[in-house]
């Protein structure tokens, strides 16, 4: 082996003066090879890639829908003062009994007639068979929900979360619990007896009379709806003989949902000396441009994850959230959430929840076979890769969440919307225009990038939710 | 079956041979020679899987977008017997003290470093509980100490684990008044130094230029910056309407990083009569040559690994080194390596014993990580990344080494291998073989250079997994 000459610090005191030009003056003639400017910030963007984007012609998107019949019930949002969880009033219309309830003045008491019930991990809210007569709002804490089956094992029929809540038809027509309901975590519950519900309707004229019109079943104008709650197209099938044939038409949603292109904007300063001058052998304003660029790319994936009005986050339809068996992401996690739907193309995670998934996969002495996008190699599950995306938020406590879709306008599955031939173009969907030079000799570059995206079907799009990071166990 | 006749020793001494001896016919027959061969030489997966980016002017700069640093680094500690101390000016790695300057910060510092008491806590012992009014500052001077945090449902979560020359409890003792928002507890047997709350408002009390520095840390708003710690770019996003834009500009660090092209020399001497008529079949100046690049070569990955100054172990940053939690490196740990060079990892780097070490725990843990093929070789991956085995990653005494994970790359921000081609008389890229000339003594001087550096692009583009042990036995 050869030998390293440390630079002894006798020679460098100046006992040996130096018989040449030394590396730091020669680097005085030498141009020194430069970078370009580099930045943490930039990330895979896999969102941006994995999706499709759809040329949108002026700005906006309508999807078309079959006509859907609600009967959808929301999550309840509840508030804590002081130790005392109280259900925003307005937010009792979310459960399907009272929806229609014409009028917000009885809602008020009633959000006080319920009373605060805290339940310890294991213990059972609610036994299947046993004569039902409370709502349970949950406002803290899971709670699964436990059938049997047909040969009188225990199924798990769903984990229900914060904001969920059961019951409630039970209570307005009385009923036996179809599950057994019993607590995954500490939970804190909000619960209406039907005592508190009798004394309520006592209480309230308006709010008898519409409880009245949903109990009696000649009232209640049913239409024909098929399993997804769509207007159903009537078909006969399997007939002998001549039957009359159903006469149908596919309705429509009356007010579809229109998507508008978002933007993300900003506007590019650079001095005319700077840009005229310092141009040898990197353009100072190309250079500039380019780390916009990069940062506007990065808030289009956050907002597109993020926003409250298009972002993926906030469209997953209610009945496509899933929450986590036990906590952590587990594979019996995600075969429930790739049950869901059909050609899952990817699923996206934070990386701190793709390395959750792979340690829980180690703990059940699995490897899951990796698959390549665009020449990398990602983890799978199933042959379903999960993507990274950092824009994925995570909570203070450690939650996060992890979606699954359905990618492409042709499967009826979730797009990227942009508008491409803009004036000024400088990349798809994406324009970069002059503003002028200012007094201060500073000239302007308005730089906008023009997003949305769009959820054609709601079983496009999935959630995991309540997924814990950093479990110890 | 043939027999095999033992040479009898009886018959050689009796009867004269009848044939010619093998012996004799030797010196008729021209000997096989393999060419001289070497143990030193390994297969140098670093270099070949590095990129190699041409460095013209012996000087590389690192251009970087301006970065508002926290300061976090560790902390160095002195010992004398059993008396532990922190080296006073390290206090400067905590962010708290990181600006603090002046006539007197010296002293002060000083006067800071003699208040921390030394405890000694034994494995599994608590040192700090969650919920509890936070004390004090406490610094680790050895060992490793966990941190959990209660979940949201309230069960326990790993937040991370502190080994020596981290801290805790620094923004706590600004603030003042706090609980702990986590449990700490020791791992394995830990020399901890703690300064109480108290002690420290003491000092705070005594030293102006302090006070001053810490009601400045309390008040001070932090400029602009995005989760990377760089100077902000604003953007305006998701409005409607005519909201005023907000005008911005990305700024540079002014001083950036620069990179000179390191150099690893030798003169290798040939006596001219040995490279004049040795030379059938081999030419010995080139075997002579060989050998030497070689090990010039092998110095080279050497020093791309262990260089003080742009050496790959000592490049990583603070924030992207983990310890192991237990000792050997599980699947667990190398899925948290991902999990920090999530965009696009490259390779891992291990030395074999570690790599081994990997193995077994994967065998403990029941899975069977399938194996890569890179340019036709078959390396051992983990998610299909793979590890390739380096020699050069140091094994400390007591069985300690280092994993890393790399982002290779100069089109992705990673790691790129620096050189210089086209330089006089060039051998190989980078390297080069000038003639000295020849001596008194009719000896023959070249002079072999190899001229490289690496540099590490983004900070999150490098890895380290610190505290391996790779000879666990249980």
């Amino acid at each position: 082996m050869t030998e390293l000459l440390e630079p002894t610090p006798a020679s460098a005191a100046g006992q040996q003066t130096p018989h040449s030009l030394s590396t730091g003056a020669a680097r005085q003639l030498a141009t020194t090879t430069k970078t370009v400017p580099h930045t943490r910030e930039i990330t895979p963007r896999w969102l941006l890639r994995g999706l499709p984007w759809v040329d949108v012609g002026a700005g906006t998107y309508r999807v078309n829908r079959r006509l859907t019949y609600t009967v959808g019930d929301g999550r309840l949002t509840c508030v804590t003062t002081a130790g005392r969880v109280r259900v925003i009033p307005a937010q009792l219309r979310e459960l399907a009994p009272l929806r229609d309830l014409p009028t917000d003045e009885p809602l008020d008491s009633l959000a006080d007639a319920f009373e605060q019930r805290e339940y310890a991990a294991g213990q059972t809210i609610a036994a299947a068979g046993t004569p039902a007569g409370q709502l349970f709002l949950i406002a803290h804490g899971k709670v699964d929900a436990i059938g049997a089956t047909q040969h009188g094992a225990a199924s798990l029929v769903a984990t229900l979360a914060e904001g969920d809540h059961f019951g409630a038809a039970q209570l307005v027509y009385g009923g036996e619990w179809p599950h057994s309901f019993r607590a995954v975590t500490p939970c804190v519950t909000l619960a209406l007896t039907r005592q508190a519900f009798e004394q309520q309707l006592s209480a309230s004229a308006r709010l008898r009379a519409h409880v009245d019109t949903l109990q009696d079943p000649s009232a209640a104008p049913t239409q024909p709806v098929n399993k997804y709650g769509e207007a159903a197209v009537d078909l006969a099938s399997g007939h002998r003989g001549e039957p009359p044939i159903p006469a149908t038409f596919v309705d429509y949603e009356c007010a579809p949902r229109e998507y508008e292109l978002a933007v993300a904007q900003t506007v590019l300063r650079v001095h005319t000396r700077v840009a005229d001058l310092y141009n040898e052998p990197m353009d100072q304003t190309e250079q500039q441009l380019r780390l916009t660029i990069e940062a506007l790319r990065e808030r289009q994936e956050h907002e597109l994850v993020n926003n409250p009005d298009f972002g993926l986050l906030h469209n997953v339809d209610l009945g496509q959230r899933l929450q986590t068996r036990t906590g952590p992401p587990t594979p019996e996690d995600l075969d429930a959430l790739l049950a869901r739907r059909r050609k899952t193309k990817f699923f996206l995670a934070h990386p701190r929840a793709i390395a959750a998934v792979r340690t829980q996969c180690t703990r059940r002495r699995l490897y899951p076979h990796g698959v390549e996008v665009d020449g990398t190699p990602m983890t799978a599950w199933r042959g379903v890769p999960m993507l990274p995306c950092d824009k994925i938020p995570i909570s203070d406590n450690g939650t996060t969440t992890i979606l699954a879709m359905r990618a492409g306008e042709d499967n009826n599955g979730v797009i990227g919307l942009r508008q491409t031939g803009i004036a000024d173009e400088y990349q798809p969907g994406l324009s970069v225009r002059f503003l002028g030079i200012d007094g201060n000799a500073i000239s302007s570059y308005l730089v906008s990038a023009y997003f949305s995206a769009a959820v054609l079907v709601a079983s496009a799009l999935g959630a995991l939710e309540n997924v814990e990071l950093g479990r110890t166990t | 079956m043939t027999e095999v006749l033992e040479p009898g020793t009886e018959i050689d001494e009796q009867r004269p041979s009848q044939s010619l001896s093998t012996a004799a016919a030797r010196n008729l027959a021209t000997t096989t020679k393999s060419v001289p061969q070497m143990q030193g030489i390994t297969s140098r997966w670093l270099l070949r899987q590095l990129p190699w980016v041409q460095a013209s002017g012996g000087t590389y700069r690192v251009n970087r977008r301006l970065s508002y640093v926290v300061g976090d680094g560790r902390l160095t500690f002195t010992n004398v017997g059993d008396n532990v101390a922190v080296v006073p000016g390290e206090l400067r790695e905590l962010p708290l003290l990181r600006t603090f300057e002046g006539d007197d910060a010296d002293s002060t510092l000083v006067a800071v470093a003699e208040r921390f008491t030394q405890r000694e806590y034994s494995a599994g012992e608590v040192i700090v509980e969650f919920g509890h009014q936070a004390d004090g500052l406490y610094l680790v001077a050895h060992g490793k100490v966990s941190k959990t945090g209660v979940g949201k449902y309230g069960e326990a979560t790993t937040l991370g684990v502190l080994a020596g020359g981290d801290y805790f409890g620094d923004s706590e003792i600004v603030a003042g008044g706090g609980i702990w928002e986590f449990t700490a507890k020791a791992v394995t047997r830990c020399t901890v130094l703690s300064l109480s709350e108290q002690s420290f408002a003491e000092l705070v009390e005594r030293s102006e230029a302090l006070r001053a520095h810490v009601e400045a840390q309390r008040s001070s708003a932090a400029p602009a910056r995005n989760d990377h710690g760089e100077a902000a770019i604003d953007v305006a996003s998701g409005h409607s309407g005519e909201p005023e834009i907000p005008s911005t500009f990305a700024d540079y660090e002014l001083a950036p990083r620069e990179y000179e092209l390191s150099v690893a020399q030798t003169v290798l001497r040939v006596h001219t009569r040995v490279a004049d008529l040795y030379n059938e079949p081999m030419d010995q100046l080139e075997q002579q040559l060989r050998l030497t690049i070689e090990a010039l070569r092998e110095r080279q990955e050497h020093e791309l690994v262990n260089n003080h100054d742009f050496g790959l172990l000592h490049n990583a940053d603070m924030s992207m080194r983990a310890p192991t939690r237990g000792g050997p490196p599980t699947p667990d740990e190398f899925d948290e390596l991902l999990a920090m060079v999530w965009k696009d990892p490259g390779f891992f780097l291990a030395h074999p014993r570690a790599i081994a070490a990997f193995g077994r725990e994967c065998t403990k843990s029941g899975v069977y990580p399938t194996s890569v093929d890179v340019g036709g070789h078959k390396i051992p991956a983990w998610r299909d990344i793979p590890i390739f085995p380096c020699n050069k990653i140091p094994v400390s005494e007591n069985y300690a080494s280092s994993v890393l994970l790399v982002r290779a790359g100069e089109h992705n921000q990673g790691v790129v291998g620096l050189h210089q081609t086209g330089i006089p008389d060039e051998y190989q890229p980078g390297l080069s073989v000038r003639f000295m000339g020849i001596n008194e003594k009719a000896v023959i001087s070249y002079l072999v250079s190899a001229y490289y550096s690496a540099a590490v692009l983004v900070p999150d583009a490098l890895a380290v997994l610190e505290d391996v042990e790779v000879g666990r036995e249980d």
